[in-house]
């Protein structure tokens, strides 16, 4: 039997603290070939013997991608590897090119909806998960100098900003920040509401 | 972070805490708890123990449960990435060492040779809500 | 130790029910076993090498035993034990897991008292106290012993059905800017982030905005 040729083009895709390791198929014509994966931090290189350490729920699978978010779960350098196997044959390791550090994930300004409920601003914000906190910047229009700074640590549903003069404009943006990396995202986009009136901006 | 810390170990605390028989002895807690270590001291505990749970507790916890495994991999990355922190703060001198927690350190050292060192090194990580209790208390 | 013949079945499911810090123990009976059965308790702080008897759990028939006395140092761990006793046998002691009061206890809702104006309303939120031996003893509250302590609170707005947000760390919440003469609800809960512990909601407490004289 020719030996197996091991997953190519390995690489992780990493967005707002959710990381994924996909690799190229391996094409055996006829058959189904299956892949496990198995990871290595900065601990195990060093203290460890450079031990490895498989992740059962992409042991033996079919498919050419996996959620390798549960064990990415430090800001250290990870290593991580995919081998096939079809039948008794098994390939050799494929690498990831470098470590992977959850620092270089690529954060997103969060989605944002301001509300406008009689003379109380509101904001609704997407649930990004426990890692994920909230600046959100807001400020009556053409005072930019005097904005006001609220952290939301809890996201639940309709946020409570503050009250709001009849009259001008008030606008709104937030970024995230993630604490374990020290990183915020960009700002989402600035929506602005009024006092009183039911105008509601949608989600953008 | 320590909130990550402390997640992945409540996921594991009663499996660990499980393979621990030995009631009668603690490696932190003996015979002085660490809540009675002075602020002026926290720092070089905290720096101490972080090197001591890197170096010697994690490699000897291997089970033969692969989620308790992945779970400690997961712990021993956290506490590296602090150690490295905290390594900063003992070089720039922000971390002194006084006579009380030298001796409070050596203790824990004693408790931890006092048994074979699978079982001390399990015990330790059992105990490991005793040592985020502290820190986040000192928070 | 003179016990007797100890061939019974075990008491089973041995655990701590704890809300804010009152820490009992609980536990079912034998299998198979029907009325009868008697129990003894014993308890040891983690790490301190004695097992300690309880006298007031001593050839009880319940099935649960208040320890919060015995457990009321948060700052250390314990571990609790049963045996059971019927004609003249008796089981094993059959022991908890290691319960530490400040991870393990359940943390109860806030009180919440609120006050209005004609367009405001305020609301103080207390958290609870953690348990104690006596009311003559001095009282510690939750928030001296979880010092991240926050609050959630929520404010319905009965005319318009919309529900408001808040989440803060003083106990003083004041929502201006509100329409006389409208009923709104509020109820709060409290969560500690690490560790992680979040109480249940308070009951909801309804109070009407006064209305505006000048109409």
């Amino acid at each position: 039997d020719a030996l197996l040729p091991a997953p190519q083009n390995i690489s992780i895709l990493s967005t707002n603290m959710k990381h994924f390791l996909t690799w190229s198929p391996v094409i055996v014509q006829g058959e189904t070939v299956r892949y496990s994966v198995e990871f290595q931090g900065e601990y195990e290189r060093e203290y460890a013997n450079e031990s490895w350490i498989p992740i059962c729920e992409c042991s033996v699978i079919t498919a050419t991608v996996c959620n390798i978010t549960e064990d990415i779960s430090a800001t250290v350098a990870y290593n991580l590897r995919v081998r096939a196997d079809v039948g008794a044959r098994r390939s050799e390791w494929g690498t990831l090119k470098g470590f992977f550090n959850r620092i270089t994930t690529s954060l997103t300004p969060p989605l944002m909806k301001v509300i406008a409920d009689g003379y109380h601003l509101l904001v609704e914000l997407e649930d990004m998960g426990p890692a994920f906190q909230f600046c959100v910047l807001y400020w009556k229009k053409g005072q930019e100098s005097r904005m006001q700074q609220k952290v939301v640590k809890e996201v639940s549903s309709v946020i409570h900003l503050d009250a709001m003069e009849a009259g001008p404009d008030y606008c709104v943006k937030a970024q995230t920040y993630v604490e374990a990396i020290n990183r915020s995202s960009s700002f989402s986009q600035t929506q602005c509401v009024r006092a009183q009136g039911n105008s509601q901006s949608v989600w953008l | 972070s320590v909130t990550e810390i402390r997640s992945g170990f409540t996921a594991i605390k009663a499996n660990i805490q499980a393979r621990d028989p030995i009631r009668t002895l603690s490696i932190l807690s003996y015979p002085h708890s660490l809540h009675k270590v002075k602020s002026s001291d926290r720092c070089c505990i905290t720096h101490h123990l972080f090197n001591f749970y890197v170096d010697k507790v994690f490699k000897h916890c291997k089970t033969e449960d692969s989620y308790v495994n992945r779970k400690i991999s997961s712990i021993a990355n956290s506490f590296l990435s602090v150690k490295r922190k905290l390594g900063q703060c003992h070089e720039q001198n922000k971390c002194t060492c006084g006579q009380e927690s030298t001796e409070k350190f050596k203790q824990i050292l004693v408790n931890y040779e006092g048994l074979n060192v699978t079982s001390a090194a399990i015990k330790s990580l059992g105990e490991l809500d005793i040592l985020l209790d502290w820190l986040e208390k000192s928070r | 130790s003179g016990e007797l013949y100890c061939s019974l079945p075990n008491p089973r499911n041995v655990h701590f029910e704890s809300v804010n810090m009152k820490n009992v123990l609980h536990w079912s009976a034998p299998e198979g076993t029907g009325d009868g059965v008697v129990y003894k308790v014993k308890y040891s702080v983690y790490g301190v090498g004695k097992w300690i008897r309880k006298p007031e759990c001593r050839n009880i028939n319940r099935t649960w035993c208040d320890l919060s006395s015995e457990t009321s140092d948060h700052e250390e761990q314990y571990y609790a034990s049963v045996k059971a006793f019927l004609n003249g046998m008796c089981s094993d002691w059959t022991e908890t897991t290691r319960f530490n009061p400040l991870t393990d206890t359940k943390i109860g809702p806030p009180m919440v008292s609120v006050s209005s104006t004609e367009k405001s309303i305020s609301i103080i939120l207390t958290a609870p106290e953690k348990w104690k031996r006596s009311p003559e003893e001095e009282s510690i509250s939750l928030l001296q012993v979880y010092p991240g302590l926050r609050y959630n609170v929520s404010v319905l707005n009965k005319k318009t059905k919309k529900r408001w947000w808040f989440s803060v760390s003083n106990t003083t919440l004041v929502v201006p800017s509100l329409e006389p003469g409208t009923a709104y609800c509020v109820s709060a809960q409290i969560y500690v982030t690490t560790p992680f512990l979040q109480s249940v909601f308070s009951e909801e407490y309804c109070i009407a905005t006064l209305k505006d004289k000048t109409a």
